[in-house]
């Protein structure tokens, strides 16, 4: 209909006539600097309003239906689990050198209960970095060959089988364990764990086998579960690749003495295995108590800003809180809590949305100040984490298989003393029984509720959906205001270099920086900081010499160069909301200020207004806070102190990042940094 | 009937009486065009699967007993579920299926027969079911085998919405599909009467499209209500009973089989507080008053029989009312004998209107036996007169030769 009317509407004028679309692009890039105030201003207002718009949380999935069967933990299966808590804190079992008399007294209670056991020795990995390898398990064909015979981990697995069940999915419980240096709150951890263990080998209701993995943290948590992982899902069939830690004799002489002196017919050398995971908890308790009442933290986020299924954080928090009545706690940026601008924020969008209210009762959308400051404290760790894509524990290892997991940290608020741990042991255990029999209901995988989102609180979320609005404002003026300088400056010229250097100098940089990193991480930071300026002046002076072009170009030529990084922003931003959408929106926020507004320093200077005074002062502002080190140091010095802040803690962020794989990494280096650079090449133009 | 007419009609104008008598007896035993409420069938159908779903299952299963204690035996009981919650992993209590948290009554105790399990449970199964368009290889046991004076009771539940009830998670029933397969039945004489009771959400809506008379029609909610479960047990991890099905339930369990409550005040027990919804029943294609008839007419097997035997007939009304009961608890055995005994009946209540005809034969034509036994003193009278007959015809033979000569 439309095309026709606009057909019979260019017949009875002679004049041809552009299509609406078209002429509504034309009309924003003619307007770009009002369109990109507009946009940024809403895109950051949006941001700050996300806590407002956050949704209570829900169960989506109807199989899940958590609380609807009664705790059958007694308090028998606690003071089974004390027994345990006991002998592992008993100095006894201490005694040997590699810890393995703790090992042997968990396998010997798990055999009591009737579970199958098996050790899994595991040799510490050294973290590889795969870049493009974001989402996918790390490949095990990659192992590294120089494992010494000194180094090794052993993890407990415990199976129970469902007695009706079918074999084919299995849930997993995890609790760390260093058996050198335990904690009381490990042994208690492990206490917890057994009771319910105890109680899940009598129950008739299993519909998944139960796996209960005592990982051996000496390495660090999570490399214990991610060997064990990485075994469970690639099994080996042939000879050929027999793993490296049989051919230490020591170890295999103590895994023989083991099988013989355990009694049980349970117990097997071989790894074994149950079905696929349908989730996993990870279950720790924090030996300090500072907070003031019993609280558990959820830890979610995974590598990249994965995160697990919200239905499983729904399903704890609903247990703990209606049902064993613990507070449930998710990260924060403590700091944020005490900032005066946050809570005046707060109390703007309270009162906005009280006249609101009273203009249209039916709109309700405001929430106290106090509440919007929590919002934003836990909003703000969440887009942190997820933007670090450095997993927040042990849980991080399962997403990488796609299995849903979370960490659970179980604070007590009390000394441990008898009863209290009592009390822990029961409410604790409860709760993990209600979380592993509503996974027991789950008949697929969990699919119903969210994969994106962010957390405003336990019970508040924000969805993929809302957020990204504020994003897309964000990057929204991006690809005008790019069109409209390439219009401007195509108009007298069309020569555009200058650009092409950058990136191939930054991939230098970066080169550079694996090579040294065995040095400290100041002198490997200043090292990376030199070495980047003079291979970045050396190729600029060759490849993007400012003679190419004839001098009455020049005038022009920053804008195209503005245009050209606009433009490579924009698309960084895109595909990096794709694969991490925190990074991009962190990115977001210090990049696009800065690329809207670069302009050479010396026609501000030359114009001599206060505008352009404004405009200089902002520039070289933004020029500062966008390089990606300013920026760390700057956040690190907000949130934690200046007087902590250390040259060298770049370098190590940026070295976790590699480490971890992380998205984050290769963004910095392939977005953030070239397109700062450019910036200020625009910022010292000669013009 | 007829035999005993073929030798006998050379006489027939000296047994004038009889034959009337006869003739009578023949017209009633043919089709009469409204037939009597001969048998019950129910066909009861749980469309759900998956562990979250027992309490359907429940349902259905408290639905079969009831309808199993007041009369209607296993044959003549379509059972439908959809999945099986008894040997489900998740069931604390295995083999066992209870529909209160106290756990007195196990529903899938011995003596359960499920015609359709699991995935046989599908739209196309069901209205096979209810149209009777089988497979020669479907069993007798799986068909419904209703006639034109089968009352059949029909209860479904499951997850339903406007129009459409789910079947497996995977299908859907709409209510014209319904309201088809009942006007294919009503052509097919498949029924007398027909209750459908739903316990889904927005059950009021899946009998929209019903067109066809004799139908009765209750569901447990309106349009854009939703039906709820009424309680949960704790100790399974689910709920075990829908509320509409629930309080069903309860009025039941104050009945047995002789009791008289009306449909009407079943239909007037459900409370819409204590269900959370609103109990719609259409009534506007069923012509009988709701309160003239008895439950039982369609959750149990109990017949509006009369009988009114010779030797029982100063017997009073209550009496003979009892002997109907009894009756009917084996009506399967009796049932040929019965439907003699109505036939009879209804030459009875013909008598009484022609009292000069019921003069002439009294107390002939209230028991088959005794029409017989009238029967054979006629068949000696006529032997005796044929023989007067004969020997009468000795003088006229006589006569009639001494004429010729």
């Amino acid at each position: 209909m439309a095309e026709t009317k606009e057909k019979s509407l260019s017949d009875e004028k002679p004049k041809p006539r552009v299509r609406p679309i078209v002429r509504l692009g034309i009309f924003l890039i003619s307007h770009s600097f009002l369109v990109s105030i507009v946009c940024c201003t809403a895109g950051v207002l949006a941001l700050f309003l996300l806590p407002v718009l956050a949704k209570n949380t829900y169960i989506s999935e109807n199989a899940l239906m958590p609380g609807s069967a009664s705790p059958m933990l007694s308090n028998q299966h606690v003071s089974d689990g004390n027994r345990l808590v006991k002998d592992l804190t008993n100095p006894n079992s201490k005694s040997s050198e590699t810890g393995i008399e703790s090992h042997k007294i968990i396998a010997q209670y798990m055999l009591d209960l009737g579970a199958e056991v098996s050790f899994h020795k595991f040799h510490p990995q050294m973290n590889q970095f795969h870049p493009l390898h974001f989402f996918s398990s790390p490949v095990s064909g990659k192992i590294q060959e120089n494992y010494s015979c000194s180094s090794y981990g052993i993890n407990t697995v415990g199976i129970i089988r469902a007695p009706r069940g079918d074999g084919k999915e299995a849930i997993v419980l995890v609790t760390p364990y260093n058996a050198l240096k335990s904690g009381f709150g490990e042994a208690l951890s492990l206490g917890i764990a057994y009771s319910v263990f105890s109680l899940l080998t009598q129950v008739t209701w299993l519909a998944k086998d139960i796996i209960w993995l005592v990982a051996d943290s000496q390495y660090g948590e999570y490399a214990a579960v991610a060997a064990w992982l990485r075994e469970y899902q690639t099994p080996k069939f042939s000879s050929l690749s027999t793993p490296n830690a049989e051919m230490c004799p020591d170890v295999n002489n103590l895994f023989e003495l083991k099988g013989h002196s355990i009694s049980g017919s349970k117990f097997s050398n071989s790894f074994r295995r149950a079905g696929t995971m349908a989730a996993a908890l990870v279950l720790k308790v924090r030996d300090q108590n500072e907070q003031f009442e019993d609280t558990i933290s959820i830890y979610a986020e995974a590598s990249n800003g994965q995160m697990p299924n919200l239905d499983l954080i729904n399903v704890v928090n609903y247990l703990a809180v209606h049902r064993q009545g613990l507070r449930v706690n998710v990260e924060k940026l403590w700091p944020l809590l005490n900032s005066s601008w946050l809570k005046s924020l707060g109390e703007i969008f309270e009162s906005l949305a009280k006249v609101a209210k009273s203009l249209y009762p039916k709109w309700k959308f405001g929430i106290p100040a106090t509440e919007y400051v929590e919002g934003t404290a836990t909003l703000a760790s969440s887009l942190y984490y997820q933007a670090l894509g450095v997993p927040t524990g042990p849980h991080g290892a399962f997403r990488d298989y796609q299995v849903d997991a979370i960490t659970l940290e179980i604070s007590p608020k009390f000394s441990l003393d008898k009863v209290w741990r009592n009390d822990i042991l029961l409410r604790g255990g409860r709760l993990i029984e209600g979380v592993i029999r509503s996974v027991n209901n789950l008949l697929e995988k969990f699919h119903q509720s969210f994969f994106l989102y962010l957390l405003t609180s336990p019970s508040k979320f924000v969805s993929v959906g809302v957020y990204m609005i504020a994003f897309a404002l964000l990057i929204a003026p991006l690809p005008m205001v790019a069109a409209s300088l390439y219009v401007d400056a195509n108009s007298s010229s069309n020569c555009s270099k200058g650009d092409s250097s950058t990136p191939s100098a930054i991939t230098d940089t970066d080169e550079h920086g694996i090579a040294i990193r065995s040095w400290s991480p100041t002198t490997s930071f200043m090292i990376w900081v030199l070495l980047s300026i003079l291979s970045l002046l050396t190729l600029n002076s060759v490849l993007a010499s400012p003679l190419a072009c004839a001098k009455a170009t020049q005038e022009k030529e920053w804008a195209l160069v503005k245009s050209v990084t606009i433009s490579s922003v924009f698309i960084g931003l895109g595909l990096m909301s794709v694969i991490n959408f925190a990074t991009a929106e962190i990115g977001a926020l210090l990049m696009v200020p800065m690329c809207l507004l670069a302009r050479p320093l010396k026609l501000d200077v030359r114009a001599g207004t206060l505008r352009s005074f404004c405009r200089l002062i902002c520039n070289l502002v933004l020029g500062h806070i966008a390089f990606p080190p300013a920026a760390f140091f700057l956040l690190k010095g907000m949130l934690d102190g200046f007087g902590n802040a250390n040259v060298g803690d770049f370098w190590m962020w940026v070295e976790s990042l590699w480490a971890w794989n992380s998205a984050t990494y290769l963004f910095i280096g392939m977005v953030q940094l070239p397109c700062w650079v450019l910036c200020v090449s625009i910022l010292f133009h000669t013009c | 009937m007829e035999t005993f007419i073929n030798p006998k009609s050379l006489f027939h104008l000296l047994l004038l009486p009889c034959l009337l008598l006869y003739s009578s007896i023949a017209y009633n035993s043919s089709p009469v065009e409204a037939a009597m409420h001969t048998n019950n069938w129910a066909v009861l159908v749980c469309t759900s699967r998956f562990w979250f779903n027992y309490r359907h299952m429940a349902n259905t299963l408290s639905l079969y007993r009831t309808v199993k204690r007041l009369g209607i035996p296993d044959e003549r009981i379509i059972l439908m579920l959809a999945d099986d919650m008894a040997c489900n992993t998740r069931n604390k209590y295995p083999a066992q299926v209870f529909n209160n948290e106290n756990h007195r009554l196990n529903l899938y105790g011995d003596n359960v027969e499920v015609d359709y399990r699991g995935y046989e449970v599908t739209v196309e199964n069901f209205l096979r079911v209810l149209t009777g368009r089988h497979e020669t290889a479907v069993p007798r046991s799986k068909r419904l085998l209703s006639d034109e004076g089968s009352h059949i009771l029909l209860y479904m539940t499951g997850h339903g919405g406007d129009e459409f009830l789910k079947f497996q998670d995977s299908e859907e029933l709409q209510s014209h599909d319904l309201a088809d397969a009942v006007k294919q039945m009503k052509e097919k004489h498949r029924f007398k009467e027909l209750l459908i009771m739903v316990d889904t959400c927005q059950a009021a809506t899946l009998f929209n499209q019903l067109q066809s008379p004799g139908v009765l029609a209750i569901g447990s909610s309106m349009k854009g209500e939703n039906s709820y479960s009424h309680h949960l047990d704790s100790d399974v991890g689910v709920s075990v009973v829908d509320r509409f099905t629930y309080y069903t339930l309860a009025f039941f369990e104050r009945l047995n089989i002789y009791d008289n409550a009306s449909l009407s005040s079943l239909f007037s027990s459900y409370n819409p507080s204590l269900l959370m919804s609103t109990a719609y029943y259409r009534k506007d294609l069923y012509k009988r008053r709701l309160e003239e008839v008895p439950v039982t007419n369609f959750f149990g097997s109990v017949m509006e029989t009369i009988h009114t035997d010779a030797a029982y007939k100063a017997l009073s009304r209550r009496n003979s009312g009892r002997f109907e009961d009894e009756m009917s608890l084996d009506q399967s055995v009796h049932h040929i004998k019965r439907r003699m005994l109505i036939k009879v009946n209804d030459g009875d209540e013909i008598h009484d209107i022609n009292p000069e005809l019921l003069q002439g034969e009294e107390g002939a034509s209230k028991c088959p036996w005794s029409t017989f036994r009238n029967k054979f003193q006629k068949a000696e009278n006529v032997d005796s007169l044929l023989n007067y007959g004969l020997v009468a015809m000795i003088p006229l033979l006589v006569i009639s030769t001494w004429l010729v000569q």
